[in-house]
C-alpha cells in the first residue's frame, strides 16, 4: 500500500505547486494529510477521484491567485517606512547643509560690507533649516504620523528661502534650488505616498 | 455567503475540528452534494482566519485517524454570530420558496 500510495502523493504535491507560495507555505502539510486521507478512504481511488482532485486544485489555485492580485501589496504599509526614513534622513541632511550654507553666506556677506539684510538672510536661512530638520526628525521617529507637520514644515522652508531671495539677491543658485526644490520634492513625496495609500485603503 | 463557507462554519460549531473532520461533516450534512477538496476547504479556512471567524485551536493527535498530528479549527464568537445570521437568511429564502409554491410544505 504504502509503495502504491508514493507516486500519487508525490503527483498531488507536484499539483500543489500551481498555488501560491505563501498558501502553500502554509496549508501544504495538511492538504496532502486530507488527500492521503480520502484516498485511504475510496480505496486508492480511481479516475473519478482524480478528476475530482484536479477540479478542485484548478478552481482553487485560480480563486487564490485571483485574490493575491487583488490584495494590496502593502497592507500595513510596511514597506514604505523604508521609503519614509530615508526621505527623512535626506531631509535632515538638506537642513543642516543648509545651515552650513547659511552662515557661509551670511559670512561672505560680512566680509563684503555686511549689513542688516545679511543678519536676516541668515537667520531666515537658519530658520528654515531648522524647519526642514525637525520635519526630517519627525518623519524619522513618527511616520506617517508627522507627515501633516512635515507639509507644513516644506510649506515654511520654501516660502522662507523665497524670502532670503528676496532680501539676498546675491544668494547662490545652488542655495535657492536645494532650498526651495527639496521642499517642493518632500511635498511631492508625502502627496503621492498618501496618494497610494487612500487607494489601498479603498481596495482593502 | 459561499455554501461552502457555510458548511465549514457549520461544521464547526458543534467542536472544534481538522480538516479532514471538516470536510467529512460537510459531506454528511449535505448528504454528499457539497463535497470539499483540500485546496477549496484550505482556501476557505484561510479566508475564514483572517476575517476573524475561526480560529487555530492547535497540534493534536485524532487516535481514530492514526497518529498523525493534526491542526484543529474553532469557531470564533463572531464567527457564531455570522453562521447565525446566515442560517436565518437561508431560513428566510426557503419560507419564501415554500410560500410560492417551488418546494413542499416543512415536513411535519
Amino acid at each position: 500500500m504504502i509503495a502504491r500510495e508514493r507516486p500519487a502523493e508525490l503527483v498531488f504535491r507536484a499539483l500543489l505547486r500551481v498555488y501560491p507560495a505563501g498558501f502553500r507555505a502554509d496549508y501544504e502539510r495538511e492538504m496532502t494529510q486530507i488527500f492521503r486521507d480520502r484516498r485511504r478512504e475510496e480505496h486508492g481511488g480511481g479516475s473519478g477521484f482524480w478528476i475530482e482532485v484536479l477540479w478542485d486544485v484548478a478552481r482553487s489555485a485560480a480563486a487564490m491567485h485571483a485574490d493575491a492580485a487583488r490584495a494590496p501589496r502593502n497592507v500595513n504599509n510596511q514597506p514604505r517606512k523604508g521609503t519614509m526614513r530615508r526621505m527623512a534622513i535626506l531631509a535632515v541632511l538638506v537642513g543642516l547643509i543648509e545651515v552650513l550654507n547659511a552662515s557661509l553666506e551670511g559670512r561672505a556677506g560680512r566680509m563684503n560690507g555686511g549689513d542688516a539684510y545679511s543678519f536676516i538672510g541668515v537667520a531666515l536661512g537658519v530658520c528654515a533649516a531648522i524647519l526642514l530638520i525637525v520635519a526630517g526628525v519627525a518623519l524619522f521617529r513618527r511616520g506617517w504620523s508627522a507627515a501633516g507637520w512635515a507639509r507644513v514644515a516644506a510649506i515654511g522652508c520654501a516660502a522662507l528661502v523665497v524670502s532670503i531671495r528676496v532680501v539676498q539677491p546675491w544668494m547662490s543658485i545652488f542655495a535657492t534650488l536645494l532650498g526651495i526644490g527639496f521642499p517642493i520634492a518632500l511635498l511631492l513625496f508625502l502627496y503621492l505616498t498618501k496618494r497610494d495609500g487612500s487607494s489601498m485603503r479603498t481596495t482593502a | 455567503m459561499s455554501p461552502a463557507t457555510f458548511q465549514v462554519l457549520m461544521a464547526l460549531v458543534d467542536d472544534e475540528r481538522h480538516g479532514y473532520s471538516i470536510m467529512r461533516e460537510a459531506t454528511e450534512r449535505s448528504d454528499g452534494s457539497v463535497r470539499l477538496g483540500p485546496g477549496t476547504l484550505y482556501g476557505t479556512l484561510k479566508r475564514l482566519l483572517e476575517s476573524g471567524l475561526v480560529e487555530e485551536g492547535g497540534e493534536r493527535v485524532d487516535p481514530a485517524m492514526g497518529d498523525e498530528r493534526r491542526r484543529y479549527y474553532r469557531i470564533t464568537d463572531l464567527g457564531m454570530a455570522v453562521a447565525r445570521a446566515e442560517a436565518r437568511r437561508l431560513d428566510r429564502v426557503v419560507r419564501a420558496a415554500r410560500r410560492r409554491k417551488l418546494i413542499g410544505p416543512e415536513p411535519a
